[in-house]
């Protein structure tokens, strides 16, 4: 008699944890399959900020990490997602689980936050990017990249920014009839005619039976900006994580494409 | 004294309307001015022989109507034209009747739901039979109407709803008597089956089970009772060869979709072309085209009969552009492969052995960490609809150039819920394209490729006038050369084209409808 019931206390345990294991395993494919591409596999963050750190830029509660989840990220690329609630549930319990399996903590970026806002302004960041209404709308706005993409990304996009391409920002040259050749970020191009803005920040709209060619870019169009002393890179770095502003605080909305 | 002639037989059409019988389907193709099937006829050719708009003046061709519904999402129906009319559906559950001169309403239908159940959703079309329309709604119902005034006739469910699990989305096909539907609904755990109704009645005639149960023939290409929830969804319409008798029909993919150890075999006859007897729903053949699929690949795609001389040797054939990225060639009268040839880039197969089954790669497939495959999820086609021109003897068809990562987990079966098994992606460093290509059916070499900027999911239509009409995933409505492939003529839409191009003639004069979004575009010549 007592064997048997401890044979049930055992099943009955073992089955708690195998609910929560597969509750995990299963947060866990939610998150590879819809998250880990902008996020990281493990959350380290990438196109997406970084989720392991226990910091989380919207609010840390179980409910706000879900109504984020659920509502995307107003004017940036992290769209809404329609879950069902125990799915929703396992993912969440799945993104603390990265949060406290990490070494790593939610540590400032090191490095001289003021001093690296003047080599953005001495380097002419500012010639391609804004900053709340500063600067120009050629490259992608910074006003919040602190709190949109990890500092390791950051760190990349700067020193090569090749390495990856946003979809909205891809470089696309014509060569006009006259030999003009003009290079600017794709707006839009289908299979008859290319628009794309250039430097100058003006639209510059094509049909492509009236020019030469029309050739994607496959390097990024921001120099990379390698030569930089290390002080002068981790005082950036260290700039760009404070930028954590709201991007419709100014006059205009933006939207950027979600991801597909 | 063509005026003359057209007036007779505007008379002639009149006195014939609404009297549409299986002998005018059967010879659907005679009636050149009309569109009397999903396909415009049995074979699914899609070719008319009008050529009042050709490659000599298709540069003049406009808007002459446009119709707008009102209603959101896009038109997948390809109209019918019956003697004047245009009958089509839209998402929704709804259906019109309109002028096929003037775009003008004649009547609306719109489907009523019972409360509770979902009433979103595309649709592909109508049948017609007698003074019937018979089409299938979002909630896995077939509906008559009264082509006359759009009245409800009959109205039959064909599975129970079950919330959102079954649906339906496909035109019907009429054979005789019969009223011949397909199910959707593999994404959510189904068991797919092709189903034949009596026109006048709407009773049950048979049902064809696309996944065989334990014990039936290619029930042990099951694992266990997987095949209980095996998928083989049945959402395209068949094609037809009346002298053969034979109704050949595509199944989807198996389920879950892209996890595959919970249903270890071949997963007969998801991913297969069946051959089925019409009057008792009894399969006569079967070809698997991917056996054990674990990327959507639904065999989907317009199985388009045609005779040709195959190796000095007249024979009947049935041709498929695959899903999978390979273009096949069966013997549409016993289901011998006769020849299979990649037209996309793919990495899943190195080739297809004799009998037409895959050798696959060492590419692993889907996994946890996800995997990059081509085709991507959207296949190296899929349902929009191909042409065949016997004149230049080139099958014209819309290829997707995209991969993707595929990722696979066991997914836990709840009703009602998506039973995908995990997903896929486009692979961001891979700009996708697409291609407009015309291939020798033969051989199944190129003779042109149209490059598209992004990949389409417009179909064709080719006419006797010379010209390939075809749509892209930018809103663009084209005319092409049908020998050479170049761009004659085009239009921007305003919105990615998802339909394929249909086309017919009311008083002498030659039309051409391409739906958009929510409106229905109809060109034509300046008079």
């Amino acid at each position: 008699m007592r064997i048997v019931g401890v044979a049930v206390l055992v099943v009955c345990s073992s089955a708690v944890w195998s609910q929560t294991g597969l509750d995990l395993a299963d947060g866990k494919a939610t998150f590879r399959g819809n998250c880990a591409f902008c996020h990281g596999l493990t959350g380290g963050g990438g196109r997406g900020p970084a989720l392991n750190l226990g910091r989380f830029l919207h609010g840390s509660t179980d409910d706000d990490i879900k109504a984020l989840i659920q509502g995307g990220v107003p004017g940036t690329t992290m769209p809404s997602f329609d879950f069902e609630k125990d799915e929703l549930d396992h993912l969440v319990s799945y993104v603390r689980h990265l949060a406290g399996s990490s070494p790593h903590r939610a540590l400032p970026v090191a490095g001289d936050p003021l001093r690296g806002r003047q080599v953005y302004e001495r380097s002419g960041c500012a010639g391609c990017h804004r900053i709340g209404g500063e600067g120009s709308v050629f490259g992608p706005e910074l006003t919040r990249i602190g709190a949109g993409r990890s500092a390791e990304y950051i760190r990349e996009s700067v020193v090569n920014p090749s390495a990856d391409i946003p979809e909205d920002y891809a470089g696309v040259t014509v060569i006009a009839r006259d030999g003009e050749r003009v290079t600017g970020v794709r707006i839009n191009e289908d299979t008859f005619s290319v628009q794309l803005r250039d430097a100058s920040q003006k639209f510059r709209m094509f049909q492509k039976d009236e020019v030469q060619a029309v050739i994607s870019e496959t390097k990024s169009l921001m120099p990379a900006y390698s030569s930089l002393s290390s002080d002068d890179l981790q005082n950036l770095l260290a700039y760009l994580d404070t930028l954590r502003g709201d991007l419709n605080a100014g006059a205009g909305v933006k939207r950027e494409k979600g991801i597909r | 004294m063509k005026r003359a002639a057209w007036c007779w037989l505007a008379l002639a059409s009149l006195l014939s309307a609404q009297n549409v019988t299986y002998e005018r389907l059967v010879h659907a193709l005679s009636e050149q001015q009309n569109w009397l099937t999903y396909w415009g006829d049995y074979s699914a050719i899609r070719h008319r022989d009008l050529s009042q708009i050709s490659t000599s003046n298709v540069k003049s061709l406009r808007v002459e109507w446009i119709y707008q519904t009102g209603q959101p999402g896009s038109f997948e129906a390809v109209p019918l034209v019956v003697d004047g009319v245009m009958y089509l559906t839209g998402g929704n559950g709804y259906a019109y009747a309109l002028d096929a001169r003037s775009g003008r309403q004649l009547w609306l239908y719109k489907h009523a739901f019972p409360p509770g159940r979902k009433a979103s959703g595309v649709n592909r079309g109508f049948a017609i039979l007698g003074d019937r329309l018979f089409m299938v709604t979002p909630d896995a119902n077939v509906v008559a109407l009264d082509a006359r005034t759009g009245r409800l006739l009959w109205q039959t469910e064909m599975a129970p709803f079950n919330s959102g699990q079954y649906t339906a989305t496909l035109a019907p096909i009429v054979i005789k008597d019969k009223v011949i539907v397909g199910i959707s609904g593999a994404e959510f755990g189904i068991r797919g089956f092709i189903d034949a109704y009596d026109a006048a009645t709407g009773k049950r005639a048979w049902r064809f089970w696309t996944v065989p149960a334990k014990g039936e023939p290619g029930g042990e290409t099951w694992l266990g009772d997987s095949w209980a929830r095996g998928g083989g969804s049945t959402w395209m319409t068949g094609t037809y060869d009346p002298q053969l008798n034979t109704l050949y029909w595509g199944v989807g993919n198996p389920g879950p979709d892209l996890y595959g150890e919970s249903r270890k075999g071949d997963n007969l006859y998801t991913c297969s072309l069946v051959a089925l007897d019409p009057e008792t729903g009894k399969l006569k053949w079967y070809f698997q085209f991917t056996p054990h699929d674990m990327h959507d690949w639904d065999a989907a795609e317009t199985p388009m009969l045609l005779d040709l001389n195959w190796k000095g040797r007249e024979r009947k054939l049935v041709v498929q552009a695959n899903r999978n990225a390979f273009f096949y060639v069966l013997d549409r009268e016993t289901g011998e492969f006769l020849m299979g040839k990649p037209f996309a880039q793919q990495n899943w197969a190195t080739e297809l052995d004799a009998k037409g089954r895959p050798i696959l790669t060492k590419n692993p497939g889907p996994t946890p960490e996800g995997t990059r495959l081509c085709p991507g999820l959207a296949g190296g086609t899929n349902w929009m609809a191909p042409s065949y021109n016997p004149q230049t003897k080139l099958f014209y068809f819309a290829v997707r150039e995209q991969c993707d990562v595929y990722y696979t987990n066991p997914p836990v079966y709840i009703q009602g819920r998506p039973y995908w098994g995990s997903v896929s992606r486009g692979v961001t460093e891979e700009p996708e394209w697409g291609l407009l290509k015309a291939l020798d059916p033969l051989t199944g070499q190129t003779k042109w490729n149209f490059r598209y900027f992004h990949a389409p999911w417009a179909g064709t239509l080719s006419t006797a006038g010379g010209l390939v009409f075809a749509g892209d995933q930018d809103g663009y409505f084209m005319a092409f050369d049908a020998q050479t492939g170049k761009n004659l003529w085009r239009l921007n839409t305003g919105n990615p084209i998802v339909n394929s191009p249909m086309t017919y003639m009311v008083n002498g004069r030659q039309y051409i409808t391409m739906p958009s979004g929510s409106a229905v575009l109809t060109f034509a010549l300046p008079e």
